[in-house]
């Protein structure tokens, strides 16, 4: 399971919707780094054949974490959370 | 070592892949058939282009010219398939009140042809396409037209080609560099690998079919390079589901009026945008047209025309994400038709080139026309005016 | 709209080791530094910094040797110069970088351009690679380490090359059990590489701190194996792991199972050269260094005028190669600009790193046979979802060139630009597995951009 490592300190925390569930983040997370804590691991589905698919680089490469943040197309593991933010899974709808 | 065939057909485009396919399907089984290109198959124009099947409606000939083209596009999906044929429709977008003028003349061309299109206002418009932008006073959507992915369509040819006929041959990475000849007729080309002898051949080289005249000693042809600016946006679900394209379009791309290839000015034939959704969920984005020579860099005034056109039209453009530009050459034949038929000055030559924004739309008919004319059949439509023979001293 | 329009002396692509390293030394001479980086803190991909606010240890999993990248870290934050996160460069010319930030267009003219972009990792497709829980190496040190996230239960670490063993560290950290930790290379062709850890102050320490917290964690490297699939119910749920021969190929008939829930591999680095290739720079091919990478001079000078690159960017060589081609890089901006001598002392710096990180490398240089890892329906091109099978039609149709598999099939058009497929694509289309990847075929925008970045652009 994932989760967060202990002892780190506390930082402001922040709700998001994601599939319409509200979620806890902390400032300072990426939208794929607090969606993988809460152990949403799949993010977008492939717009071909709808397969489910997640984190892969983690730092703005590879475009597999893409989710629809407010209506538009985003890399998750490269955009920060914000309180409110209402996030969709990414690819075929 | 000398190979001998019996058809080369230069050039791995559309047009030349086209050629193969229906001179494979129309000549004798045992025909050996050798395409040579330069490069990869589809790696020129080809795969530097939009894919928008369009049926053009000026006059009962061209309209007989497009639409036999795209119904040969549906048979070859039913045949094969696998390249992302999508009946879309087609919607002409009137940006300002000026341009409704166009849609009552658009409209009776397809009326007159026996096709059904539709004049809609701004809200019928949203009904067709979500996407589209509030203000916008109207437009007309025409059924018929759809859209490929042309790359993949080079593939599809050829391998239905091979199917018919077990003797095609397909070889990339191999450049034309010469003809042989006997007096007035072909009796071989000359390849990086060896020559070849054969006694009839195809011109099907696009951009390049001057040189390939040239180097067979005959004189250029009229045929320009009409660069064009192309941008696609990612994966997210496509903000459209039609083919888009200004109407203002008509006062240029396909109308009578020609225009003069040695201007290079950024505005040669004026300026739309053309927006087409792809299978895989993201939107292509074009398309300018100027004369510059071969040059393939991005104008980016241009491009940045392109994407605010866009973006004015289907506002959710705006945020969309664009993951690649670049240029591609149009073969633009100096009377707007292209070239297809024998060349009559050295027998043996074969032409079919000069498509200019169309060849994708027209490369079944094409190849359709010259394989009947190589085999002796009788044309699907009158290919009188596409013959070369015009343009022979 | 408002002109975003920046001006400065330097521009330096990447706040890493070698960006931070330039970009010190040039705003302590005085000089105005604009940065731009994509990530969100400073440090780049081997210094990771929690997010702000983070308290307690804001390092994790990182060997004593990586305390002078921290302080260099401090010294770059405290140096007078505007550092821009989150900022990702999409097009260049010399003197003239664009880039969006914050959803803004933005312009930075400058004299010089100093490129330190890095590398991303390099991943060979295998069955079930596309499952979410299979990640690359870095992907899981990035989560770790950069936001104190728990990767998962049981994880397996597979590839080749000394990123690894951080990979185990980070996770050991996390309290994550590492059920595997497969490196492809054998140990015989590894210890090809010790002269040059031995050799090499900074690395033995770094070397042993590692070996101690794999030891202390009870995880056993094992030499020459690697992962033959995954399989599992949207996501991972078990890897069949095996053995390579020394070509890298896989022994089926050595083949096992195990449960795990999360993945991550890297087969070595590939280094970042798009906007180098972008702004017409010099590049060379070299397995053993990644690929494709600037031709740089003894003064990280690339062949363009007024275009200097640093680290990865120049060949795979690591932090310290980075840190020392940034300070040479400055310094070699510093003597266009203000006629200053280079100092000696810092190219000697620079080869000696090179020396010892290539040596290194060396043991562990692509290995071809792991490119028969993928069965004809495994998926090559992740983005356009195309299989081995389809890449193989399409070579044989269309040629064998990166740009006929592309157009064959549509592999490496999709959003990641072949950076993920790209450097595999041609060895399995072709069915060729020591096939080399032809440069790769460089467009605007270099980093995915929204269309109105590029309507909006400030005109030069
Ligand atoms: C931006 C843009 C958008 C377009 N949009 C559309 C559209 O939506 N719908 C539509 O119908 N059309 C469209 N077109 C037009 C269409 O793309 C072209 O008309 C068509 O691709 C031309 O095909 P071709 O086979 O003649 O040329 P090419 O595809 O260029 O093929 C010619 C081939 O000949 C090869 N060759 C050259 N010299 C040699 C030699 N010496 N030996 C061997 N081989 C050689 C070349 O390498 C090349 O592969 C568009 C074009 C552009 C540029
Ligand atoms: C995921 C990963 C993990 C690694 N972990 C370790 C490790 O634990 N130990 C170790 O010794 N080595 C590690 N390495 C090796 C690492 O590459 C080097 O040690 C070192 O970080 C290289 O420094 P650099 O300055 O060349 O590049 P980097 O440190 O990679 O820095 C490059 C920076 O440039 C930014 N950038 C790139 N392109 C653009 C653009 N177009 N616009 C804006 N910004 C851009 C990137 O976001 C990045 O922050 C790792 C590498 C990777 C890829
Ligand atoms: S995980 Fe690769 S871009 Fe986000």
């Amino acid at each position: 399971m994932s989760g967060r490592i202990e002892g780190l300190g506390e930082r402001p925390v922040v709700t998001i919707t994601f599939g319409g569930r509200q979620l806890a983040a902390f400032e300072g997370d990426t939208v794929a780094m607090a969606l993988w804590a809460d152990a949403q691991v799949a993010l977008r589905q492939s717009s071909r054949n709808g397969a489910p698919r997640g984190v892969f680089c983690n730092m703005g490469i590879c475009y597999e974490c893409l989710v629809i943040v407010d209506g538009v197309t985003v890399r998750g593991c490269t955009t920060l959370v914000r309180d409110g933010m209402v996030v969709e899974r990414g690819g075929k709808p | 070592m000398t190979e001998t065939v019996d058809l080369v057909v230069i050039g791995g485009g559309i047009i030349g892949c086209s050629v193969v396919q229906h001179a494979a399907q129309l000549l004798p089984p045992s025909t050996r058939i050798l395409l040579l290109e330069r490069g990869p198959v589809a790696g020129a124009t080809s795969g530097s282009c939009m894919g928008h099947l369009m049926v053009t409606p000026d006059t009962p000939q061209d309209y007989a010219f497009t639409r036999t083209s795209l119904d040969l596009w549906g048979e070859l999906q039913q045949q094969e398939g696998g390249f992302d044929h999508n009946p879309t429709g087609a919607l002409y977008l009137a940006d300002a009140d000026e341009d409704l003028e166009l849609l009552p003349t658009l409209l009776e061309q397809f009326r007159a042809n026996g096709a059904t299109a539709e004049v809609l206002d701004g809200r019928q418009l949203r009904e067709v396409e979500p996407g589209l932008a509030e203000d916008l006073p109207g437009g007309l959507y025409y059924p018929g037209d759809g859209v490929v992915l042309p790359m993949l369509a080079c593939g599809a040819m050829l391998r239905v080609a091979q199917r018919a006929n077990p003797n095609v041959v397909v070889r990339p990475g191999c450049a034309v560099i010469g003809f042989e000849r006997d007096g007035d007729r072909i009796t071989g080309v000359r390849s990086e690998r060896g020559t070849i002898r054969c006694e009839n051949v195809v011109n099907a080289t696009g951009v390049w079919a001057p040189d390939l005249a040239e180097l067979a000693g005959q004189a250029r042809l009229p045929i320009y390079p009409r660069a064009g600016n192309l941008a696609i946006t990612g994966h997210h679900v496509s903000p459209i589901r039609t083919q888009l394209l200004e109407v203002s379009y008509l006062r240029f791309a396909h109308g009578a009026a020609t225009v003069d290839p040695t201007r290079t000015d950024d505005d040669v034939g004026g300026h739309a945008v053309n927006m087409q959704p792809q299978t895989n969920g993201g939107c292509l984005i074009g398309s300018t047209r100027q004369f510059r020579g071969m040059d393939k860099t991005i104008n980016h005034a241009l491009l940045r025309r392109s994407l605010s056109r866009a973006q004015r039209y289907v506002p959710a453009v705006a945020t969309a994400p664009i993951v690649r530009t670049w240029v591609g050459l149009r073969p633009y034949a100096i009377d707007k038709h292209p070239l297809i038929g024998p060349w009559p000055q050295l027998r043996g030559l074969w032409i079919a080139a000069g498509h200019e924004g169309l060849g994708i739309s027209l490369a079944p008919i094409t190849g359709r026309l010259l394989a009947q004319q190589l085999a002796g059949l009788a044309p699907a439509i009158d290919h009188t005016p596409y013959l070369p023979a015009r343009f022979a001293r | 709209m408002n002109a975003r329009i920046l001006e400065a002396d330097v521009g330096v692509v990447g706040a890493g080791p070698g960006g931070m390293a330039a970009a010190r030394r040039l705003a302590a001479a005085g000089l105005q530094v604009v940065v731009l980086d994509e990530g969100q803190r400073a440090g780049g991909q081997i210094f990771r910094q929690l997010p702000v606010g983070a308290s307690g240890h804001d390092r994790i999993a990182e060997p004593p040797s990586h305390e002078h990248g921290h302080r260099l870290i401090e010294h770059f934050e405290r140096a007078g110069m505007d550092r821009r996160h989150g900022a990702s460069v999409w097009d260049a010319r010399p003197g003239r970088l664009w880039f969006e930030q914050g959803g803004e267009s933005w312009l930075l003219r400058c004299q010089k351009i100093v490129l330190a972009p890095g590398a991303y990792d390099r991943v060979v497709p295998f069955p079930g690679w596309t499952l979410p829980g299979v990640m690359t190496a870095g992907a899981l040190q990035v989560m770790v380490r950069g936001f104190g996230v728990v990767p998962g239960r049981r994880a397996l670490v597979v590839g080749s090359g000394p990123l690894l063993l951080p990979t185990v560290a980070s996770l050991v950290s996390a309290g994550v059990q590492v059920v595997a930790a497969l490196e492809a290379s054998s140990r015989w062709r590894a210890l090809r590489a010790l002269p040059a850890v031995i050799g090499n102050g900074a690395r033995r320490r770094e070397a042993l701190w590692y070996a101690k917290k794999l030891l202390l964690a009870g995880v056993r490297l094992r030499w020459g194996w690697t992962v033959f699939g995954c399989e599992g119910d949207g996501r991972v749920q078990r890897a069949v792991i095996g053995k390579v021969d020394r070509a890298g190929r896989p022994r089926r008939d050595t083949a096992r199972a195990i449960d795990v829930d999360v993945v991550g591999a890297g087969f070595g680095l590939v280094p970042s050269v798009e906007l180098g290739l972008h702004l017409g720079c010099a590049s060379r091919h070299d397995a053993a260094r990644g690929g494709h990478h600037l031709v740089v001079d003894d003064a990280q000078r690339t062949s363009v005028a007024g275009v200097f690159a640093a680290g990865e960017i120049c060949g795979i060589g690591g932090a310290e190669v980075a840190m020392a081609e940034g300070e040479l890089a400055a310094a070699a901006v510093l003597h266009e600009l203000r006629g200053a001598p280079i100092d000696a002392a810092l190219r000697r710096a620079v080869a000696a790193e090179r020396r010892a990180a290539d040596a290194m490398l060396a043991a562990f240089a692509p290995m071809p046979g792991l490119h028969e890892l993928a069965s004809p329906d495994t998926i090559v091109c992740r983005c356009e979802d195309v299989t081995a099978q389809r890449a193989r039609a399409a070579a044989a149709l269309h040629g064998s060139s990166l740009r006929a598999v592309k157009m064959g099939c549509r592999a490496g058009m999709g959003p990641c630009q072949a950076r993920i497929c790209g450097p595999s694509l041609q060895a399995i289309a072709n069915a060729r597995p020591d096939e080399v990847m032809d440069r790769p075929i460089v467009q605007v925008p270099l980093k995915v951009v929204r269309s109105e970045t590029i309507v909006d652009a400030p005109r030069d």
